[in-house]
């Protein structure tokens, strides 16, 4: 299990035990955290998981691909450089204890 | 001695108590008759659907696969040829990308509708339900209305299989030939008179410098049309039957038709019709005390995660107050559906438009006729009576 904890956009904060190999957002959808749309299921293809990770810890998250790139110039709330796709980013022993940051909008 | 059969036709009727039984008692279940192993609790599958390294598709997805279609789409295809195949198409099926499509999906469905207006009894699946996923299907795709019926016809039969050989039979392939026929001549016209679109766009497409194979063109074309009108037209089959079953959800979402929204969702976890896919393990995996071979087919049994009730509270209640986050309707991971947007809007419009019609009516038969598919489940006909 890696713990990772979103930070929901009223400032909630939210613990979850995620199983190794589940992204974030479907960990985060699973478990009710608010804040998380995950509309296209996981495929990259909609920018409704959008996060912003932990600045500290970028290092420890593996680089977003090209198709999440991509994806994340549709996002609808402010782009900043710790923006993620919660649905790229797998549970793992290197970003156990990882905070993520929720948006205020996902769409 | 428990079995579990997808071809057999009691599964066909209601495979949730079978599903209650593998969850409960055979969570990892070999079964002998499809020759695979069933994941049925919504965690393992959630966990196999986002190990693409695993539990591979490049062997085919559909329980009963297609011959010569595995590896040439979308479905059927593992990252990264699968996200750069799926690069080229998305774009087309993005939420943002649809509005343009939001006037001409309300005007088929008013169309649709109003054509009916009288009637007191009718088979909403070739009344209503064919001809309006034909028709935005064609509108989405820019194909040319002709010849409507038999798209639809094929691309039904094709997903079906035999449930006494378990295999496809001589009218599944004959249907898929007739489909992959007719995807070549619309690629062939758009390759000499492109237009605007997406098959103009995807039928010349390159990945890195290289033109797709002509096989990933066709059949990723073929597929399209086939999901296209079998997966939305079953899905809207079903949620109409919900609605026609349900009646107090039903006059809810006539009298504030907002809650289609999440009458739509509930359905896609209560009783999706993509019931069932199918992965290949790439390694040996040891899950509930059984050990599944590297080679081995392992079924996804979505509409069993669905059923949850680790996930889900009483699952087996049709309630459209859940909001049922995370349902396995679409599949999920980076196969998870790529129609989701469209799917989603044309269901919302086509029944806003079909209750300004028809808002009450319930179901005539107490039988359905299921469609013989170890993948979909669909009634074949569905009679509602109009009050």
């Amino acid at each position: 299990m890696t713990t990772i904890t979103y930070v929901e956009p009223s400032g909630n904060r939210v613990t979850v035990d995620v199983t190794e190999g589940w992204s974030l957002m479907q960990a985060a959808i699973a478990n009710g955290v608010e804040g998380i749309t995950g509309e296209c299921g996981g495929s990259c293809a909609c920018a409704t998981c959008h996060c912003y990770v932990d600045e500290a810890r970028m290092a420890d998250v593996p680089a977003a691909a090209e198709g999440e790139l991509g994806m994340l110039a549709h996002v609808a709330a402010e782009r900043r450089p710790n923006s993620r796709l919660a649905c790229q980013i797998k549970a793992s022993a290197a970003i156990d204890g990882l905070v993520v940051h929720l948006p205020e909008t996902q769409e | 001695m428990f079995s579990f059969d997808p071809y057999s036709p009691a599964v066909d009727a209601d495979p949730f108590p079978f599903y209650k039984t593998l969850r409960d008692e055979y969570p990892c279940f070999w079964s002998k008759e499809a020759q695979m192993w069933i994941l049925s609790r919504y965690a393992d599958i959630v966990s196999a659907g986002q190990d693409w390294q695993t539990y591979s598709s490049a062997k085919g997805n559909l329980m009963t696969e297609l011959p010569n279609r595995a590896g040439a789409t979308l479905g059927t295809t593992d990252p990264p040829r699968h996200d750069r195949l799926r690069g080229l198409i998305q774009h087309a099926f993005m939420k943002r990308n649809l509005e343009s499509l939001t006037e001409p999906i309300r005007d088929i469905a008013r169309t649709t509708a109003q054509a009916l207006a009288g009637e007191k009894q009718f088979d909403f699946i070739s009344e209503f339900s064919s001809k309006f996923t034909v028709r935005v299907l064609f509108a989405a795709l820019g194909l040319p209305m002709e010849n409507e019926q038999t798209v639809r016809d094929k691309a039904v039969m094709m997903v079906q299989s035999d449930p006494h050989t378990r295999a496809k039979g001589p009218e599944h392939i004959a249907a898929y030939n007739w489909m992959q026929e007719y995807a070549a001549g619309v690629i062939a016209e758009r390759r000499a008179r492109p237009l605007n679109d997406l098959i103009s766009h995807f039928s010349m497409a390159e990945i890195d410098g290289d033109r797709l194979d002509e096989r990933e063109v066709l059949l990723t074309t073929t597929t399209l049309i086939m999901a296209g009108i079998e997966s939305l037209g079953g899905f809207m089959t079903m949620f109409a039957l919900n609605l026609a079953d349900h009646a107090d959800a039903r006059r809810q979402c006539v009298a504030n038709p907002v809650l289609l929204v999440d009458a739509v969702e509930e359905s896609l976890r209560f009783n999706t019709s993509a019931q069932r896919f199918r992965r290949c393990l790439q390694k040996d995996v040891t899950l509930h005390g059984q050990t599944m071979r590297a080679g081995d087919f392992v079924c996804l049994a979505y509409g069993s995660g669905n059923r949850d009730e680790r996930q889900y509270p009483n699952p087996d209640v049709y309630d459209i107050t859940r909001k049922p986050r995370g349902h396995l309707g679409f599949g999920g991971g980076v196969h998870a559906c790529l129609g989701t947007a469209i799917a989603r809007l044309s269901v919302k419009i086509a029944f806003e438009e079909f209750h300004k019609v028809f808002p009450d009516y319930h179901r005539v038969q107490e039988q359905l006729p299921w469609m013989p598919s170890s993948t979909f489940r669909s009634p074949l006909r569905l009679e509602i009576a109009i009050h």
